[in-house]
């Protein structure tokens, strides 16, 4: 009896340490800094095809200092188990002037993004499904806002 | 020396039992449940104009479990800092007919809620902004299921 509670406190004492560990990670996953892998076409030349890994800080779009020229992290207004990658082009009140199909340029729109929402557009504009898609992306959706590469090595460095 | 180097150690101990236990509790409060104050007239007359305390489990969205007639807890398409408290009238597909203006009931539009969405509505339709005004609501921005009232003590019991 007395041996099994001893191997059962010993248990619960390292699960505890392992979920506080998690607990920690989560956090700092969370609001701090991540690193996410982010592939397909739609960002070339920024980012490549294959796969990069990139890390995303979450406090930027928390205290309002998103803007034009950064690059995001958002969950897909399409799909919400997705995250897309792509470039902030207008904030909330910008007028913003785009094509839908960039090689016949004379078919253009313009539109005022709306409070709360911004513009995003992958930077290789001919593969990309972005607000010129899906419209407007309200504030909400942003995770976060990539800063810097990992991997592959050859392209280490800072982003944006 | 040693005497600081002691307390310092104490201090730092202390520091890191209370952020494990907030790491925990925010984690539970993201992940599992929370509690919401909620106020206005939109809800009316399921929830009190004047505030209520309500319990909000972060499952259900995650795992693809709500359906038309839950509350929920989202994002505010119009102010990323706020969250709202509406009712989901419709899913991703489903068609919805709707007024602008509900004294007028010969004036209304249908629609089909687009992919990644849903429409969501307040109960009392006069006074509430929802759908209606901002549109179909992107799944990513609902943060939550609210289940039950916990104050005030007389309204104490489960919703929806």
């Amino acid at each position: 009896m007395r041996q099994w509670r001893s191997i059962a406190k010993e248990a619960m004492d390292r699960a505890s340490i392992i979920v506080k560990f998690l607990c920690l990670l989560h956090v700092t996953d969370a609001y701090v800094v991540s690193s996410n892998h982010v592939l397909g076409p739609s960002m070339l030349p920024t980012l490549n095809i294959t796969g990069d890994v990139v890390l995303v800080e979450h406090l930027s779009h928390r205290i309002g200092k998103l803007g034009s020229g950064d690059l995001v992290l958002v969950r897909s207004p399409l799909d919400p188990n997705k995250t897309l990658t792509k470039r902030i082009v207008a904030m909330e009140g910008d007028k913003v002037t785009f094509s839908l199909d960039p090689t016949r340029s004379f078919s253009s729109r313009s539109l005022v993004v709306p409070k709360g929402h911004v513009w995003i557009q992958g930077d290789n504009l001919y593969v990309s499904r972005d607000s010129r898609h899906f419209g407007p992306l309200p504030y909400g959706l942003i995770e976060g806002k990539v800063f810097m590469r990992v991997w592959p090595p050859s392209s280490f460095g800072l982003l944006g």
